[in-house]
């Protein structure tokens, strides 16, 4: 037989392979269980060492433990604030926790993804993936070419079984049944008084195909975490931003990517458009969201309209931008004590509920004179009176104001440390004597003491962007999909033999003799099957009708320790 | 250099992901196979960016390059023109022969506002030796950084760039990484250092002080 070598390494569980082959005479490698049995060395020397070491990595049992370990090292991740995240919430913790959090920081838990063990988790899971993967696709595809066995000298034992006598000599009848079966596409194999036929290789192409595509997959994962990047971006109605990383607000690239190698498009957001339901139980749910928005793929190129939709991404040079989120940036301009104009411009203020997005936020005016100004505040889109505190009814702008608690003092900014511009860190601040009320666009607040006057001029639209470059997404898609058509081909297609054997009978004419044997008949039907070929046989050898008999229970490999019965082949997993 | 963050990372996080939105990631959904998920985990780089958080409160890459010094392959500088915040159409071309000093600033950027000082003072100490400053003025509006302009006595000009197009010219060839970034371009137009983060009143002089010492 022209197999390749089994495999010795035992590199997944037993389940789908009931009897462990008895291949005493091929002892091609240790035993894992018990190391210093192999035959062939004394002792136990690096290579036996490596060898060891290898298959216990590429051992079933050792990627799900390293999976599981992936999963809890993922844990601190989520549960201690990520500087990659939250830069901020890092710091506080800082603070807090003086002591604990150099000890945390040396063990990289505030970057855990970037932590060197994490990385060891996962390189060591795709190894063994890889491992595991890589030995059982060369095996299947000798699986693939291998012909049929030789067919068992009693085929009356077989699961399925038929016999029935013809006119023809063996010799005759065993080339007529040859050219059926090779009409029907199975593949044959002949040899002195028998004649072997198997059908349905394609399980084990499926199979291959399988885990092909599972190493496409990897890869593809791989290339998208080497070479993609995220990055959000808030853009207010009459902005545009640019796709550079100062452009950007939050970055998150892969480990490839470069600052230059960024898509240079340029986005400019000219209106934006919501509706919400008037009317009904989900009054103020929104219903469609529109952002016009023009781009060019690169600099000095034409511009291009787009309404950028919900799950209506833009897609430019590869990239995706989808529209994630929206609300409102009051515009205010601030003139200081000594009447200069020291603030002019929209502030984005954050949505804090989504019925009324009744938004938040803070306005800094560090250049203000006598002292730097800070306001902290709600911008009510729809704003209601409901017995004495003021509310949003509604998410859009039909009675828009603002609400606003003025500060002066030192904003803590010139010191250079970052802080959050949705934040107001009042620790240098002093309050102002000035009670907050409601203003609507147009109106002003003329604050205190000389510091200076604040007007709500209007509001604009925001939205925030997500932009995502994955250049794994697409290979990935493609070798998902093929993965899952090489599983369901593997499932589906059953792989069955036909022996045929001829032997002149004592009475003169010939005794014809067939036997049928599948694996896994998952499905059922290859009893069917094997009746309707028994019956073209003995058709086309003018015999009589065949007495099939079909021996239960039939399991694969129900005839014993009959050779043929042995199947390299590895089920589908 | 790939791995920088935009200035200040609080600026960063709108954080306003609503229910109603479904994720980016819908695309890569269509392939998930058990093993897609678990080799997503394990390949895909986490977030990059990586302050520390309680030394030097700024955040860059520790180890990452605050100062590239550009040997003779330094890179010209790209064509550049914009508007001043007064207005003024303005190239960068019209500084050859001036060794220049370019920063990127914003006065909503906090290391921007502590470098401030040792940019004005380094501006009038070199005026006479006829090295020129420029800025280029990142995601402000014009009075609003006048006013920055006023309170730190920065008497050269700055271009406005609102939409990040001067930033993008620069993107192929030394591209500002981070807020603040400062380049010191020479006389003939080439880069001739980059300093990522905030710059210190000797370390930019020193910089600028060899790339005066230039012939070309």
């Amino acid at each position: 037989m022209t197999r390749p070598a089994p495999p010795a390494t035992p590199d997944l569980p037993a389940a789908d392979q009931p009897e462990p082959e008895p291949r005493a005479g091929q002892a091609a490698g240790v035993s894992p269980a018990s190391p210093a049995a192999s035959a062939t060395s004394a002792g136990f020397g690096p290579w036996a060492w490596w060898r060891w070491t290898w298959r216990q990595l590429t051992s079933m049992r050792t990627a799900l433990v390293l999976l599981f370990l992936l999963a809890v090292a993922s844990v601190p991740g989520s549960v201690l604030p990520q500087e990659g995240l939250d830069p901020q919430a890092v710091q506080q913790y800082y603070l807090s926790h003086p002591a604990l959090a150099p000890w945390l920081a040396r063990l990289s838990l505030f970057n855990v993804f970037a932590a060197p063990w994490f990385a060891a988790v996962y390189l060591l899971l795709f190894l063994s993936l890889a491992g595991c993967v890589i030995p059982r696709t060369f095996r299947l595809a000798g699986s693939a070419r291998q012909p049929p066995p030789r067919a068992p000298r009693n085929l009356a034992r077989l699961p399925l079984a038929a016999r029935y006598q013809t006119a023809l000599a063996p010799g005759e009848a065993l080339a007529a049944a040859a050219a059926l079966l090779s009409g029907k596409r199975f593949r044959l194999r002949t040899g002195d008084g028998w004649v072997s036929a198997e059908k349905g290789y394609l399980r084990e192409a499926g199979n291959l195909l399988f885990h092909l595509a599972l190493l496409a997959l990897l890869a593809a994962i791989c290339l998208g975490g080497m070479f993609g990047y995220k990055a959000n971006r808030l853009l207010v109605v009459g902005d545009s931003f640019a796709n550079t990383v100062t452009g950007l607000d939050a970055f998150h690239p892969g480990r490839a990517v470069s600052a230059a190698g960024l898509q240079p498009f340029t986005i400019a957001l000219d209106k934006f458009g919501a509706s919400y339901l008037t009317a009904g139980p989900l009054r103020g749910q929104p219903s469609r969201f529109d952002a016009f928005i023009r781009y060019s793929p690169q600099p000095g190129a034409a511009m291009r309209r787009y309404d950028l939709q919900v799950n209506h991404p833009l897609s430019v040079d590869g990239v995706r931008v989808f529209l994630i989120g929206h609300g409102y940036a009051p515009v205010f301009r601030i003139t200081d004590g000594t009447g200069a104009v020291v603030f002019d411009g929209p502030v984005p203020f954050i949505a804090v509920e989504q019925a009324g997005l009744t938004s938040e936020g803070v306005i800094k005016v560090p250049d203000a004179r006598p002292e730097q100004l800070g306001f902290a505040g709600v911008f009510l889109p729809t704003a209601v009176d409901t017995g004495g505190h003021l509310g949003s009814g509604f998410p859009a702008p039909l009675n828009p104001v603002v609400s606003l608690i003025s500060y002066a003092g030192n904003l803590g900014m010139n010191s250079g440390a970052p802080q959050s511009v949705y934040q107001l860190d009042t620790a240098g601040l002093h309050q102002l004597p000035i009670a907050p009320r409601p203003l609507a666009p147009g109106q002003s607040m003329k604050l205190p003491d000389g510091y200076g006057t604040l007007t709500f001029t209007g509001y604009r639209p925001w939205i925030s962007l997500a932009i995502t470059y994955d250049p794994g997404t697409m290979p990935a898609l493609i070798a998902g999909l093929t993965a899952l058509a090489g599983l369901l081909l593997s499932f589906l297609v059953r792989r069955r033999r036909m022996f045929v054997r001829a032997a002149a009978g004592p009475d003169g004419r010939t005794v014809v003799e067939l036997g049928g044997l599948t694996r896994s008949d998952a499905s059922g039907g290859f009893e069917a099957e094997f009746a309707g070929l028994a019956a073209e046989l003995a058709q086309a050898h003018q015999g009589g009708e065949p007495a099939v008999t079909v021996m239960h229970p039939a399991p694969g490999g129900a005839a014993g320790a009959d050779p043929p019965v042995q199947d390299e082949t590895t089920e589908g997993e | 250099m790939s791995r920088l963050r935009p200035c200040p990372p609080g600026r960063s996080r709108p954080a306003v992901i609503r229910p109603w939105l479904t994720s980016p990631r819908r695309a890569a959904a269509a392939a998930s196979l058990a093993a897609a998920a678990l080799a997503l985990t394990a390949c895909s780089s986490g977030p990059i960016a990586q302050s520390t958080p309680a030394s030097n409160g700024q955040n860059f890459v520790p180890g990452a390059p605050g100062t590239t010094v550009f040997g003779h392959d330094s890179p010209m500088a790209p064509r550049v023109s914009g508007t001043t915040l007064g207005g003024a159409r303005l190239s960068l071309s019209e500084f050859r022969g001036h060794v220049l000093v370019l920063n990127f600033w914003g006065s909503w950027c906090t290391p921007c506002r502590a470098e401030a000082p040792a940019l004005a003072a380094l501006a009038q100490h070199f005026g006479p030796a006829g090295v020129r400053f420029l800025g280029v003025d990142i995601r402000d509006t014009p009075a609003t950084a006048e006013a920055y302009q006023r309170d730190f006595r920065i008497t050269y000009p700055s271009l406005n760039d609102p939409g990040d197009e001067i930033a993008l010219d620069f993107a192929s060839t030394v591209p500002p990484a981070g807020i603040p970034t400062t380049l010191v371009i020479s006389r003939t137009g080439r880069i001739a250092a980059r300093i990522i983060g905030g710059v210190s009143y000797p370390g930019l002089r020193g910089l600028i002080t060899t790339t005066l010492a230039q012939r070309s």
